[in-house]
């Protein structure tokens, strides 16, 4: 008796790793199958059932709370988890190019000294990744929340779009100098994605539209 | 646009509600019965899979009881996790008779 209490308390450990709405409704039953399926004098719950109560857990937080057969917006959250990963690797380009972008700008002009390439570093470089690496974290944000249903979420992407489309534009406006070859790239592509996600979180509204205005013409 | 492929764990869970009504530990049985014990379902396993079905409109919340102080939810198969079960299982033979007739393993094929 005393071994079960122990074993009971060692799963409800794990379980708080559980949502807490999942918890609420199904942790005294998942309790009864885990106890149900325990060894004969078993006191503490196994490794690889504390690996798979962590990884229901993980996955039951992290993943979309949107049905499969919302096509669209299941794609849009998708394309945030790309986002995020774009922006990342962004990050990482920058942190891992480093010596070469400092060799390139030695090899340009001879009398590059240690403290301006300090001025690069602090004035361009590390606000650039430091950038990245919060966008990617915006990214995971939204696509959390907007897999989550939240209405507010899609508002918020599509503003976060404006800022980013706004960004874009005006660079280029301003003559592009701000604007490397592989910025420009890396830039556009991100603006795309967001695109096309905003354009998915918003296609049942869009389609709603489009149908009033066919059946009212 | 094609249609995913459905998970073995989520074949076999669905395979397991097809008969009837089942609570998680009788899912958990059955689809190691199902599948030769190959499949061990663990219960963080099978209530993430039970939570994706449900929110997919697979499979419901048939009833509930208590049984010695511990409570047991029974979950049924809707009638779109019925149709879906029935085209994969129907999708899997076509692809099994396919490749047994090719392996000159089909019924009737064999010397």
């Amino acid at each position: 008796m005393i071994g079960t209490a122990d074993l009971e308390r060692g799963y409800r450990r794990w379980l708080r790793w559980y949502p807490r709405t999942f918890r609420r409704e199904h942790e005294a039953e998942v309790l009864g199958v885990l106890l149900a399926g325990a060894r004969e004098g078993q006191r503490r719950p196994a490794p690889v059932e504390c690996l798979d109560l962590l990884r229901g857990a993980l996955s039951m937080r992290l993943r979309p709370r949107v049905p499969r057969t919302e096509r669209a917006a299941v794609t849009a959250v998708r394309l945030m988890y790309l986002g995020a990963v774009l922006e990342l690797v962004a990050a990482v380009t920058i942190l891992a190019t480093i010596g070469s972008v400092r060799s390139s700008m030695v090899q340009r002009s001879p009398g590059f000294t240690q403290a301006q390439w300090h001025a690069v570093v602090a004035g361009k470089l590390a606000p650039t990744a430091l950038a990245a690496g919060i966008a990617a974290a915006l990214w995971l944000w939204m696509a959390w929340a907007n897999g989550r249903g939240h209405r507010w979420a899609r508002i918020l992407f599509a503003l976060f779009f404006g800022v980013n489309a706004f960004g874009l534009g005006s660079g280029l406006a301003g003559g592009s100098a701000l604007y490397a070859r592989a910025d420009l790239a890396a830039g556009t592509a991100l603006c795309l994605v967001h695109l096309v996600a905003v354009a998915m979180l918003f296609d049942q509204d869009i389609r709603r539209i489009a149908g009033h205005r066919s059946s009212a013409g | 646009m094609t249609k995913r492929t459905m998970q073995e764990a989520t074949f076999l869970i669905l395979t397991a509600l097809a008969a009837g009504s089942q609570h998680g530990y009788g899912i958990i049985a059955d689809v190691a019965r199902i599948s030769g014990g190959r499949v061990r379902l663990r219960a963080g396993t099978l209530y993430s899979a039970l939570d994706r079905l449900r929110l997919d409109g697979l499979v419901r919340v048939d009833r509930e009881e208590v049984v010695e102080g511990r409570l047991r939810r029974y979950y049924q198969l809707t009638p779109e996790g019925t149709t879906q079960l029935a085209a994969e299982a129907a999708r899997f033979q076509a692809n099994a008779a396919t490749a047994l007739a090719r392996l000159g393993l089909a019924e009737g094929m064999a010397t």
